[in-house]
């Protein structure tokens, strides 16, 4: 017997990957391969969270939270959009010994405790990579 | 296909590579052992004395109050422990995070962490602009490291030569009455020298700070945006003869992380830029040294962000190599805001389809993001 995973498909609606601050995102997404009956919630999210050296810190910009019976017959796998007003801050940042990074999450609860994510990176703003100081002082010499 | 139970797994601070769901049922497995140990032994005990008090096992003293005391910690740890793991089973991260910031949005919990309003992340200014400066709108309050510093290391030297004197006495009374404790007496010689360290330590700190006299830095403005140009006072007092005196801003990315049981910080300096510089002059009492300069942050800096492991400060620094005196620091933070030039996505050619969308197996969850 094959096992299928469920299907998740997640989009930024438009051909823009780099955002202003205050610009509106809109993402859609929708579950396949998977029967509405085994689906106990899906969360949608927009995000930021930290990489690199630091322990990983996480806020949230936009957050929700869907289960059966607010959807459409009940059906979470059908095409859903959603849309918010980036923030002003903090913007996208790759720094030296950590980084800020946004994404759009959307994670999948089925009826037996699995739990399944699926996440688009988009960044926020336009602020330069930066090296550290010791690397500057290493290229100069 | 991943096994069930891997047993070979990496811990990372809060993340583990794990099964969350393992994890999860051993903590609550753990923590609700721990209850279930206090309270019964809790009982035990205490029924043992109310019940039939000619069986106790412990006479109600120091004993007994002890054996209550760890209990009750049994009960609370393993209470709470089990609460937390019931807490966070179910909820994603995302969702914690956005619950925590429901709650900060409630009035009360927002005036206890103050925040700009319209810029998340950035940490509040409030305390950086109540005191008004003479030469310039703001005088900046100092971060004062050193100040800790000296609280630290004169805790330890206080109770470091308590201990001192205590063994001193002992040994000194061990020798007028001819029974010399040689071991004790070789202890006490490298003790003392820790003792003479110490003090030193703390004499020298106390004359930095206090002989040193007040540096002072004030601001036409504040919180600073990018591109934007600023003046700046500094003011040195003291009687000294200094080699060379600086002004510097620098930009600074610190961070926290756990290795082992070990809480660890980094401070990595990513932009610095020396505002003003002046050498061999002196510094008459009561003629304090006075000069200003201008400030320009880089139009296409960071801003400054705060949040609970990571984060990017700002700061102005002052650096003094003065003669006769150790080299000192002071710095004192400001706020940037993010500019224009930052705030705006870059504009590229589109060379992506126009439907990218992300159509794939949705990845289940193994690790876990700490909210």
């Amino acid at each position: 017997m094959i096992l299928m995973e469920p299907l998740i498909s997640l989009c930024l609606v438009g051909q823009k990957r780099e955002f202003s601050a205050g610009d509106e995102l809109v993402a859609e997404y929708q579950f396949d391969a998977v029967s509405a009956d085994e689906i106990h919630s899906a969360e949608a999210s927009v995000l930021w969270y930290t990489e690199g050296k630091g322990e990983e810190d996480l806020g949230v910009h936009f957050f929700e939270r869907r289960v059966p019976t607010d959807a459409d017959q009940g059906d979470l796998r059908l095409l859903r959009r959603f849309s918010t007003r980036l923030p002003t801050s903090p913007l996208s940042y790759s720094g030296a010994i950590f980084c800020v990074r946004w994404c759009v999450r959307v994670r999948l609860f089925l009826r037996k405790g699995r739990e399944l994510m699926q996440e688009v990176p988009f960044v926020l703003g336009a602020v330069p990579a930066v090296q550290s100081a010791e690397c500057r002082a290493n290229e100069a010499r | 296909m991943p096994r069930l139970i891997r047993w070979l797994q990496k811990k990372r601070g809060d993340r583990r590579t794990g099964s969350n769901l393992v994890g999860n049922v051993g903590e609550a497995v753990f923590y609700g052992a721990l209850f279930l140990l206090g309270v019964t032994a809790l009982a035990a005990l205490l029924t043992a004395h109310v019940v039939q008090p000619a069986a106790a096992w412990y006479a109600v003293g120091f004993g007994f109050w002890c054996v209550v005391l760890v209990l009750t910690s049994f009960v609370i740890l393993g209470g709470a422990g089990v609460l937390r793991t019931a807490f966070r089973i179910g909820f994603s991260a995302e969702r914690r995070s956005a619950m925590a910031q429901s709650a900060n949005r409630i009035d009360l919990v927002r005036e206890a962490v103050p925040q700009p309003k319209d810029f998340p992340t950035l940490p509040s200014h409030d305390g950086l602009v109540n005191s008004p400066g003479t030469e310039l709108a703001y005088r900046l309050p100092a971060s004062n490291p050193t100040g800790w510093r000296l609280l630290a290391t004169t805790i330890f030297s206080l109770l470091w030569n308590a201990v001192g004197c205590v063994l001193f006495v002992i040994a000194t009374r061990g020798w007028l009455d001819g029974n010399v404790n040689w071991f004790l007496t070789a202890f006490l010689i490298p003790y003392l020298a820790i003792c003479g360290g110490s003090i030193y330590f703390v004499l020298r700190q106390i004359w930095i700070d206090a002989g040193m006299g007040p540096t002072t830095v004030e601001i036409c403005s504040h919180p600073l945006w990018p591109a934007r140009q600023y003046q700046v006072h500094l003011s040195q007092s003291g009687h000294i003869a200094v080699k060379s005196l600086s002004l510097w801003l620098t930009c600074d990315e610190e961070v926290t992380y756990h290795q082992g049981t070990d809480i660890r910080h980094e401070v990595r300096t990513v932009y610095q830029e020396k505002l003003y510089e002046r050498a061999d002059f002196g510094i008459e009492p009561g003629i304090p040294f006075q000069t200003e300069c201008t400030l320009s942050i880089p139009p296409t800096a960071m801003h400054s962000f705060q949040s609970e492991h990571n984060a990017v400060h700002w700061w102005l620094v002052v650096r003094g190599s003065l003669a006769y005196w150790p080299k000192f620091e002071r710095r004192f933070p400001i706020i940037v805001y993010p500019g224009e030039a930052t705030a705006a996505a870059e504009k590229r050619p589109v060379s992506a389809p126009a439907s990218s969308r992300i159509h794939a197996r949705g990845r289940s969850v193994l690790s876990e993001v700490s909210a």
